[in-house]
């Protein structure tokens, strides 16, 4: 008798082993679960209603770190602010920096606008590059191989079925990324200003031109000088959309728009920032707004 | 001109429509040529590039040096008693007249009050280092400097070197950190100006479960004679333990009782509880409510006339702080000694009931690395030369954080 309830609890157990994946950021989260399908848990660290550069440290995500098998990160300096200390205190072996279960997915996605100066005098710049890569769709794919890849190696035993998983993940975003470009073909937008340098993979890959953004500089607050200077590019350029994030103050962006007869856009920077539930909503939402 | 444009592109144009097909093969040809030619230019190019890439010094080390941090901090301020009179105040029971160290905004006027030189380096992949500096006017001091596991089992951590113990909230947070300048009363009363700060060493395990819970023990010198300083054996012995429940998305809470065991000499015994609890409620992406408190009482066991007997003192300090968005933030703080059952003869005549203090400060930071912050005070914890002495304090301090400084703790 005792066997057999000893032999269920481990066979329950080995069933229901799920690897716990925590991702810093949502849109890898969703890529993760695309990949991992049951076999895993994915766990959303950072919010993404907030600026993904300062999320809150609760102690509350070190519970969660504890416990991961394996976390993704976005890299690029996008955590620096936030996840070091955290990632110090979860005790987590597994998961340190260097570890197998670290994954920064910075390290295979071509990275743009990489400086070839660094200084703070130049406001919060990224010395590895622009780090928000995940707005480009096609980016999406190259995430997809690196979880896969990443998810064979701590957990070899279902590696047939992660293969699986990125083999009909890649056929479905493939068609939809065809059908995406055939769209964008006809966006009408071709001039934006966006207020921090979140969008320049997704108007890089689609030939839209960004004359400048709100902030005089990353990470400093707009000034009055820098505002009228954008106000004046944008005349001279005829830039009438303004791209803005769900997390910074709203008011300089509509004062340009009134200045210029510009359209604020509201985009979404990570899948949830404005109520998409998947990968496809948040990308599509990404190109109905800025393309309208 | 314009004309004559027009004129030779639409010959172009129809000659090229007349061109047959043949033509286009032979063109195509050509192009497929030019483009192979080219490729085999670009792969010259891209090796010898790699052949002269590698020309690296071949001991530099240069990959390898710590992140390193500059920490500047400095204030102008303006109080109503004179720089003497301020070096020799007491808080009655807890420091004596002249006792008390000052090393924050002592003057009246300007202060320079320390550069720290933080530093932060992996060891291997089993140890991190850290080490703060601490550099004043005169002096040079190792504030911390410890090396920290990353890779035992079972969440488990051990820390060793010197270090703040994570005792309370407050305790191991470095000045520069703080929410106010000042130090709160009753830690400057226990423990003095660097907290429990000592040689020794640590254990932290994080629980597996949802709801965070953190348990540490520390063992450490117990120099700090203003609560311990057995001088003949390390006698101090820390533990704690933290816990964390967030309500909804915004509100997080965070909870900690807090035990210190020492010997203030080789026979006599110190006991310093302490409970804490912070509440942010997140009300934006940069704006916040934080509303930090901890309460902290000592057992502090002193030789009498006759027998030893028992100190009990306490006190506790409660804070709010609204962060307004990413540059503005203001704050409210009380302090106040709660309980003081000692010897207070010494003080004969002088009112040393309601013991406390009130601050408000404002803060302005043009960037994540810088700070500036006005604060008053009005500090009704002092007697100076005899008689009680409240102190009205006004004060502007910079703080800058310069270099690879990492992230904060919560």
């Amino acid at each position: 008798m005792k066997k057999i309830i000893l032999l269920t609890v481990l066979l329950t157990t080995l069933v229901f082993a799920q690897l716990n994946v925590d991702t810093t950021y949502s849109t890898l989260g969703a890529v993760a679960k695309k990949i991992g399908g049951d076999n895993v848990k994915v766990v959303v660290l950072g919010s993404p209603k907030y600026d993904p550069h300062f999320i809150v440290p609760k102690p509350s995500l070190l519970s969660k770190l504890r416990r991961a098998d394996l976390l993704i990160i976005n890299g690029g300096g996008l955590e620096l602010g936030w996840l070091p200390p955290l990632l110090r205190n979860a005790n987590n072996a597994k998961i340190r920096n260097g570890a197998k279960g670290f994954l920064d997915m910075s390290h295979f996605v071509p990275m743009i606008d990489v400086p070839t100066s660094v200084s703070r005098a130049f406001g919060d710049v990224h010395a590895q590059g622009n780090p928000h890569y995940s707005t480009d769709p096609h980016n999406v794919l190259i995430m997809a191989e690196a979880i896969a890849k990443k998810l064979a190696q701590i957990d070899p035993e279902h590696e047939a079925q992660y293969q699986k998983n990125l083999a009909d993940f890649t056929k479905e975003w493939q068609a939809y990324l065809t059908k995406y470009d055939a769209n964008m073909q006809m966006c009408q937008t071709k001039k934006v200003v966006q207020y921090h340098e979140l969008f320049n993979y997704f108007l890089k890959r689609y030939n839209i031109k960004s004359y400048g953004n709100i902030e005089p500089l990353p990470g400093i607050a707009p000034s009055s000088r820098h505002t009228l200077a954008l106000i004046q590019i944008m005349r001279e350029n005829g830039v009438k959309t303004i791209l803005q994030d769900v997390y910074h103050e709203r008011k300089t962006a509509k004062f340009i728009a009134d200045k210029t007869d510009a359209r604020v856009a509201i985009i979404p920077h990570d899948l949830g920032a404005e109520g998409s539930q998947t990968l496809q909503e948040f990308y599509n939402k990404i190109a109905n707004r800025i393309c309208k | 001109m314009k004309k004559s444009l027009y004129l030779s592109l639409l010959a172009c144009a129809s000659l090229y429509a007349t061109v047959d097909e043949n033509a286009t093969q032979v063109e195509l040809q050509k192009q497929k040529a030019a483009i192979q030619k080219l490729q085999t230019q670009l792969d010259m190019l891209s090796q010898k590039s790699q052949g002269t890439l590698n020309t690296s010094a071949s001991f530099s080390q240069n990959a390898y040096l710590p992140d390193i941090a500059l920490i500047l901090n400095m204030s102008a301020v303006a109080r109503d008693v004179n720089n003497t009179a301020y070096e020799n105040m007491a808080i009655p029971g807890f420091i004596d007249a002249g006792d008390a160290e000052l090393p924050f905004n002592k003057n009246r006027g300007f202060n320079l009050n320390y550069a720290e030189v933080a530093m932060h380096s992996s060891v291997d992949p089993y140890f991190d280092v850290f080490a703060m500096f601490h550099l004043h006017p005169n002096a040079f001091e190792i504030g911390e400097a410890y090396v920290q596991t990353t890779s035992l089992p079972y969440a488990l951590r051990i820390k060793a070197g010197k270090f703040k113990s994570d005792f309370g909230r407050m305790n191991a947070k470095h000045q520069h950190a703080w929410h106010f300048d000042d130090q709160p009363i009753i830690y400057k009363a226990l423990f003095g100006p660097d907290s429990i700060s000592d040689a020794g060493v640590q254990l932290q395990w994080v629980a597996p479960t949802d709801t965070y819970i953190m348990a540490g023990v520390e063992a450490m010198q117990g120099s700090n004679d203003r609560s311990f300083g057995d001088v003949e054996r390390n006698n101090l012995y820390v533990g704690y333990m933290k816990s964390s429940v967030d309500v909804g998305d915004e509100l997080s809470i965070l909870a900690g009782v807090s035990l210190a065991h020492g010997k203030n000499t080789t026979t006599n015994a110190t006991d310093v509880y302490g409970v804490d609890l912070t509440l942010r409620e997140q009300l934006g992406a940069y704006s916040s409510l934080i509303w930090q408190s901890e309460y902290l009482q000592r057992n502090k066991v002193v030789d009498g006339s006759v027998k030893t007997h028992t100190n009990k003192q306490a006190g506790l300090y409660t804070e709010l702080v609204y962060q307004y968005n990413n540059n503005y933030s203001g704050g409210v703080r009380y302090d106040a000694i709660t309980k003081n059952d000692v010897d207070l003869s010494a003080y004969n005549g002088v009112n040393t009931n309601n013991l406390d203090k009130y601050t408000a400060m404002l803060e302005y930071k043009p960037f994540p690395m810088s700070r500036l912050r006005l604060s008053y005070s009005y500090d009704r914890t002092k007697v100076i030369a005899g008689e009680r002495k409240d102190i009205n304090t006004v004060m502007l301090s910079l703080n800058i954080a310069a270099g690879a400084h990492g992230a904060h703790d919560y």
